[in-house]
């Protein structure tokens, strides 16, 4: 299965959350693979703590591999080659977590038909290994965006499930330009039936995640004023209500990722011991991890709406 | 004299073993040019040849630049219905001119890549051989991947495969041995886990028996580092005897009645299995996997068997 992790603005959080899913189900023993797609600002490599990649590789990344530079594109064993002691061991049972960066000062480029060719091409021999190809894409309406939209329309790809996640923040402005993303003109929806998908399929296999939730009855909000809480309510019933005009409501919603203290700080992967031992992250974000780990390959939870 | 090869080696995207007659419509792949097939001692059926124009860089140990002009050979194939195998090599012989001549000579010889300029064979096949890439030269394996995409790519194809798994490949090179009348030997490497080499000296008479002995070397070795890697994922993971019993299913269903080493394999390569046979000793690991998976079988039979009546 391919899935696609884009959204409409960079910082909102789709990088760190889509690695930190991946991760999960690698331990809940899928195969899985992480395409940088970002080709402006490649950050795989910092956030899987692969200090060779940090910011892209120099070694033949997928933007190379793209535009036809390399038979193959670098890839990278993260339970083998990772700089963080606590990722270099596999755990019983856990898949392969592979890593392909992205080439470093790599930039967007105008996907032609060789780039789109190369593209399907590469997503065909991942899926013969990986139950789980993750793409981050770059934010917004990016050419990266038309490449993939343009490889999963052609017929070789048919048979194989494609599934998108669209990452935005709560708050007004990213749940905004989040459906603009998707329904607005030139968004996915509208470039991906002109390359040839079904309306209603594509949007079917959508979904989104909302990043850094603040949750107003969280426990740790006890020390506002009640006066604050009691706004903080107020937007967030305001958000609901002008998430589920734009269509970015409760039935396109596939999780929500709370706020983490590690992550406001660092971009990472939250391990078990984080949260356990050390008692940096809270258990909350972890389960929301997980909990969508688990969503993005369970059927039910893609129904048709 | 230098015969280079490479055969990559993976899992039909197909959900069922293909049936003979539906591989050889799928290895289908020229016109007007027959699908070799056989029945015994295993289903097998092979592409046509295919060429592929060539006029680059040869890959070199110490770095010296050597340009070789000509063609390469490249076919598929598909055993049991469901391993596919894509398998590209060439000769290179020294040329008799110093600068590239006219494509129809390089055409009359299929097959044959022409080196132009000095050229050191030990260093062609020690470069070809090295795991680290060399970007920019002679590069057979993109050749037998492609043909591979080509393969798995097809419409006959449901693309719901029983597991999913690496490809494999097996970068070969033969030199000359000394005395024609010599035994060929072999020298295998694992050199990562997806990569192999093979160093052969031999006879250079036959190389199809030679190409045909490295595709017989790359399907075994698929199968076991398959199935290895099958029964890792499946006996160390969690859950109950059962539970892994159900993930190793597909190997059992699938591998485990495919392997068959040099049972197509010409009398004068023989000698090259033998010396595998005594060390890595494919067959003995071989078998040391499929009773461990068969112990494991019985015990969750007995374990079934026994359940009612407590
Ligand atoms: N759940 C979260 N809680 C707090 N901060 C987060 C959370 N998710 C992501 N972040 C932070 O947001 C910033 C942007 O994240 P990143 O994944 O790089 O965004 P994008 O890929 O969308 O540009 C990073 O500093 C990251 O650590
Ligand atoms: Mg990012």
């Amino acid at each position: 299965m391919l899935i696609f992790a884009t959204s409409d603005k960079g910082g909102t959080g789709r990088s760190v959350t889509s690695s930190n899913i991946l991760y999960r189900s690698a331990l809940q023993g899928s195969d899985v693979c992480y395409l940088d797609f970002d080709f402006g600002s490649p950050t795989a490599g910092a956030i899987f703590n692969i200090a060779a990649v940090a910011h892209g590789t120099t070694r033949g990344g997928l933007h190379e591999y793209l535009d036809g530079a390399l038979a193959e594109p670098q890839r990278i064993e993260v339970w083998a080659e990772s700089d963080r002691a606590s990722l270099r061991e596999r755990p019983p049972g856990a898949g392969r977590l592979v890593l392909l960066p992205g080439d470093a000062g790599g930039g967007e480029f105008p996907a032609t038909r060789e780039h789109v060719e190369r593209c399907a091409d590469l997503f065909l021999r991942l899926e013969e290994e990986f139950d789980l190809s993750l793409v981050d894409l770059s934010a917004g309406r990016s050419w990266a965006t038309q490449m993939v939209l343009a490889a999963t329309a052609m017929p070789k790809l048919r048979s194989v499930r494609c599934r998108w996640l669209v990452f935005h923040r709560w708050t007004r402005q990213h749940v905004l330009a989040a459906s603009g993303l998707v329904y607005g003109p030139r968004g996915i929806l509208d470039i991906g039936t002109r390359a040839g998908h079904d309306y209603d399929e594509l949007l079917n296999s959508l979904r989104f995640v909302r990043t850094a939730v603040v949750d107003p009855d969280s426990p740790e909000l006890e020390g506002l004023k009640p006066a604050q809480v009691a706004w903080l309510r107020e937007c967030n019933q305001d958000l609901l209500e002008l998430a589920s005009v734009s269509r970015v409501g409760r039935t396109m919603l596939i999780g929500s990722v709370p706020l983490d203290p590690v992550l406001q700080w660092r971009e990472q992967l939250i391990s078990d011991n984080d949260v356990h031992a050390r008692k940096i992250a809270n258990l909350e974000t972890v389960e929301a991890f997980s909990l969508l780990a688990k969503l993005i390959v369970d059927d039910s939870a893609w129904e048709m709406l | 004299m230098l015969t280079l090869g490479e055969v990559h080696t993976g899992l039909l995207q197909n959900s069922t073993a293909l049936s003979l007659d539906h591989t050889t419509q799928l290895l289908d792949l020229l016109v007007g040019q027959r699908v070799r097939r056989s029945e015994r001692p295993i289903a097998y059926a092979v592409s046509p040849d295919q060429l592929t124009g060539v006029d680059c860089r040869l890959p070199t140990a110490s770095g010296r630049v050597t340009r070789g002009v000509g063609t390469v050979v490249s076919h598929a194939a598909v055993t049991g219905g469901h391993v596919v195998q894509g398998s590209t090599y060439t000769r290179l012989d020294r040329a008799a001119s110093n600068r590239r001549l006219i494509w129809s000579h390089y055409l009359s010889r299929p097959g044959r890549v022409e080196t132009i300029g000095k050229v050191d064979f030990s260093d062609v096949a020690q470069g070809f051989l090295s795991p680290a890439p060399q970007p920019q030269t002679l590069n057979l394996g993109a050749v037998s991947a492609r043909l591979m995409d080509v393969v798995q790519s097809s419409p006959r194809l449901d693309r719901r495969p029983p597991f999913r798994t690496k490809r494999t490949r097996l970068r070969w090179a033969i030199r000359p041995a000394p005395d024609a009348t010599a035994e060929p030997r072999g020298t295998f490497r694992v050199e990562s886990d997806t990569l192999r080499t093979l160093e052969l000296t031999a006879p250079h008479d036959d190389v199809s028996a030679l190409v045909e002995l490295c595709e017989d070397l790359a399907l075994h070795d698929w199968l076991l580092t398959t199935l290895l890697s099958l029964m890792e994922f499946s006996l160390t993971g969690p859950g109950t005897r059962a539970q892994k019993i159900d993930r190793l299913r597909p190997a059992i269903d699938c591998l485990l009645h495919l392997w068959m080493p040099a049972a197509r394999l010409d009398e004068s390569v023989l000698p090259v299995w033998r010396d595998l046979e005594h060390r890595p000793g494919f067959t003995r690991q071989w078998q040391t996997s499929v009773t461990r998976i068969r112990d494991q079988v019985t015990l969750s039979t007995i374990a079934l068997l026994e359940a009612p009546a407590r």
